[in-house]
């Protein structure tokens, strides 16, 4: 094929590199639409056997709501559920460290954060915080750390694991009276939950 | 099927026909002078792109059949090359044909090799239709169309001589088995049926003669003469023919019955003796293309163009079908999920409906199942220091010179650090707060708690201490619950890789000394 040839043939060859380019483009095109559709007809579904799932599964998500209401009001009225009721855990510490007969306790509640063990619990749509309390105080003896972290589970100001603990005896040079004899350096979480963040909490 | 442009040239003239949806819609003929010239090169200017096919009626033509070797590819094309420019060194029209195989034992090819021998025939005509830029596709002798004629005619005969009166005389062609023999254009015209009838005898016993010279038929054969009567005018001749012919058998094929055959308007018919061949060339592109290379470049080059527009075609219909059917399923899945919503709209009013008769609750039935779950397993698996005191304390009963110091006690994912007690104070210790989820479950964390203390009372006596720390240890190790007991600290270091000094006059009480140690104490986890 030679130059006057190829001249010839110029316009025909445009003609088909256009057809080519616009026939990749409607193929590609249409082609995208029908994947959208077709990932649309997929979400649909999705939210259709959800829908069922829903509407078959409503009489036990009736007794569901029967069965854990009151248990889920009374977690409210702790705390546990909801923000945080700091004032509820100092009147605790307060009433605890009357009920163990405790000489005063230092505290220090630092800011919320994320619970890091919540994946463990699977907590789904709730979200799981947590505040730490560094607790500083005197014991008679060292029984009265255990009263004392029984007292404040008692008062009912929400939910707390202890973390770590450091007891040290305090020097008294041999006198017997009543004064401290301990002093304890604890670490508390003070743990709650709230509702509608739960996959941020999952996926940190 | 694509237009065509169809002209018959002779000595006389050229007759053009235009082809369009399988027949002759236009038929003009063209005198051989200056206004035939110019009338011809006005009518193709009607005509933009439309290809040429010619067929030449003349007198100087020639064909030889030859056998040669057999070949292929470029060594056969070049062998017939060097035959054809031996045989016709003044023309440029011509053309071989391959007939087949020789049936000898070295089976070479059969060739009918034949030539336009007066090229200045087509000289104006051809450069009219060039120079108008009109691609010609081929250029073919008379007899070669003529062949085409065999089917129209239906004439069953092994030796068949097809006669016809053309412009420029009368013309025989001479088939044997439906295969092309001879062919023979005569001069001269006779205007009485009488001389027509002897005219056209005598060409046909000439004719005859001739085939028996060649060696190609004797005169004993029957013979069949298919006379073409276009104009309806050879009756009293195909009778005179057959009459005079004992041994010969004449079909005369007229106006209606030529027609009728060939699918032709009989005024076509009337119009020009060359609107048969015209047809039949419009039909079917004859073997034995005259045409050089030169020529027909523009014919290739139109039918490379129109090989480009048809792919152009093919691919816009190919690429509307498949973009059609993606539209399709577009549309269908559309559909589908159009269905879909409307069905979940409906499940979920129908739910909506449900929950109206629930008991008013704050959140989904699932949240506060969660919420529940959650607090009571939070509850249950709180841990605090109780139990690793008791084990403690129940261990110090067995060990009385063991007084404990300090009890650093912790619940997480790594032991309890074994440094200073101020750095393990948990307001210093910053909380090396587990990184969220990659600290694992909930049976990875454990308990541990580090022991420090002195044996008391201590004179000095190094052996003693350190039995009742191991001991103490012991003690400890032996509980199911305890993972790891490990002695971080001793009173007196008996590392070999390390120094020792002191005084062994130095009395212990006075001069402070104690024997000190350190314990870590690790669970099991989930104990």
């Amino acid at each position: 094929m030679n130059q006057s040839d190829l001249q010839a043939l110029r316009t025909p060859l445009l003609v088909l590199l256009a057809v080519l380019v616009a026939g990749a483009l409607a193929i590609y095109f249409t082609a995208q639409l029908m994947t959208a559709a077709r990932q649309q007809l997929l979400q649909q579904q999705a939210q259709l056997k959800q829908a069922q799932v829903r509407l078959q599964k409503s009489g036990d998500e009736k007794d569901i709501i029967v069965r854990y209401l009151d248990r889920f009001r009374q977690l409210e009225s702790t705390g546990f559920i909801g923000e945080e009721q700091r004032i509820n855990w100092l009147d605790g510490l307060r009433l605890a460290n009357q009920q163990a007969d405790l000489f005063g306790v230092d505290y220090q509640i630092g800011g919320q954060k994320p619970y890091p063990f919540a994946a463990e619990f699977n907590p789904g749509q709730l979200a799981l915080n947590q505040s730490l309390m560094q607790l500083r105080f005197r014991l008679l003896h060292e029984g009265d750390l255990l009263r004392f972290f029984d007292a404040l589970a008692r008062q009912g100001g929400g939910i707390f694991t202890v973390d770590q603990c450091l007891l040290r005896r305090i020097d008294t040079r041999g006198v017997i009276r009543f004064q401290p004899n301990v002093s304890a350096d604890c670490e508390l979480s003070w743990i709650t939950a709230r509702i509608g963040a739960g996959p941020e909490q999952r996926k940190p | 099927m694509a237009d065509k442009l169809l002209i018959g040239i002779s000595a006389q003239g050229a007759t053009v026909g235009y082809w369009r949806e399988r027949k002759i819609v236009e038929c003009r003929t063209f005198a051989s002078d200056e206004a035939g010239q110019a009338g011809f090169k006005e009518h193709l200017a009607q005509f933009p792109t439309v290809p040429v096919h010619i067929v030449v009626d003349a007198v100087e033509e020639d064909y030889r059949f030859e056998t040669l070797p057999h070949a292929i590819g470029s060594d056969r094309a070049e062998m017939v090359s060097r035959k054809l420019k031996q045989h016709y060194r003044n023309t440029p029209y011509l053309s071989a044909w391959l007939l087949g195989r020789d049936s000898g034992k070295r089976r070479d090819d059969r060739y009918l090799f034949s030539a336009l021998t007066n090229p200045e025939l087509l000289g104006d005509w051809l450069q009219a239709v060039i120079a108008r830029g009109l691609p010609v596709a081929g250029i073919h002798l008379m007899p070669m169309v003529t062949a085409g004629l065999l089917d129209k005619l239906a004439v069953k005969a092994t030796n068949l001589l097809v006669v016809a009166q053309h412009a420029g005389g009368l013309r025989l062609t001479f088939f044997r088995d439906h295969q092309f023999r001879l062919s023979r254009l005569t001069r001269g015209e006779s205007g009485k049926a009488e001389s027509n009838t002897r005219y056209f005898t005598d060409e046909i016993s000439n004719t005859r003669l001739y085939l028996h010279a060649l060696r190609t038929m004797t005169l004993d054969e029957p013979l069949t003469v298919a006379l073409i009567d276009r104009g309806d005018a050879l009756q009293e001749a195909a009778a005179g023919i057959a009459r005079d012919n004992p041994g010969l058998e004449c079909v005369r094929f007229g106006r209606r019955d030529l027609a009728d055959r060939l699918g032709l308007d009989e005024a076509l018919l009337e119009a020009s003796p060359y609107a048969i061949y015209l047809h039949l060339l419009g039909l079917k592109e004859p073997h034995s293309n005259l045409a050089p290379a030169s020529v027909t470049v523009g014919y290739k080059r139109y039918q490379a163009r129109r090989g480009v527009y048809a792919g152009c075609a093919a691919l816009a219909a190919a690429v509307a079908i498949w973009s059609g059917t993606n539209l399709y399923f577009a549309w269908m899945l559309r559909g589908d999920t159009e269905d879909a919503g409307r069905r979940t709209a409906q499940l979920s009013s129908e739910y909506l409906e449900v929950t109206r008769q629930f008991p008013r609750a704050p959140t989904t039935a699932e949240n506060l199942k969660k919420a529940v779950e959650i607090g009571q397993r939070l509850r249950e698996s709180t841990h605090s220091p109780q139990k690793m005191m008791a084990l403690v304390g129940r261990a110090l009963e067995a060990s009385p010179a063991i007084i404990v110091r300090e009890f650093g006690w912790k619940y997480g994912t790594t032991e309890i650090s074994t440094d200073g007690a101020r750095a393990r104070a948990p307001a210093t210790s910053a909380a090396p707060a587990p990184v969220a989820t990659s600290t694992g479950p909930a049976s990875s964390r454990k308990e541990s708690a580090l022991i420090e203390g002195e044996v008391r009372p201590f004179r000095g006596d190094y052996r003693s201490a350190i039995a009742a720390i191991n001991g103490f240890a012991g003690r400890l190790a032996a509980q199911p619950e305890v993972a790891e007991v490990q002695v971080v600290k001793l009173p007196l270091n008996v590392n070999p890789a390390l120094s020792l000094s002191g005084n062994t006059l130095d009395n212990p009480e006075q001069s402070g000394s104690t024997a000190d140690f350190k314990l870590l104490l690790v669970f099991k986890p989930g104990a």
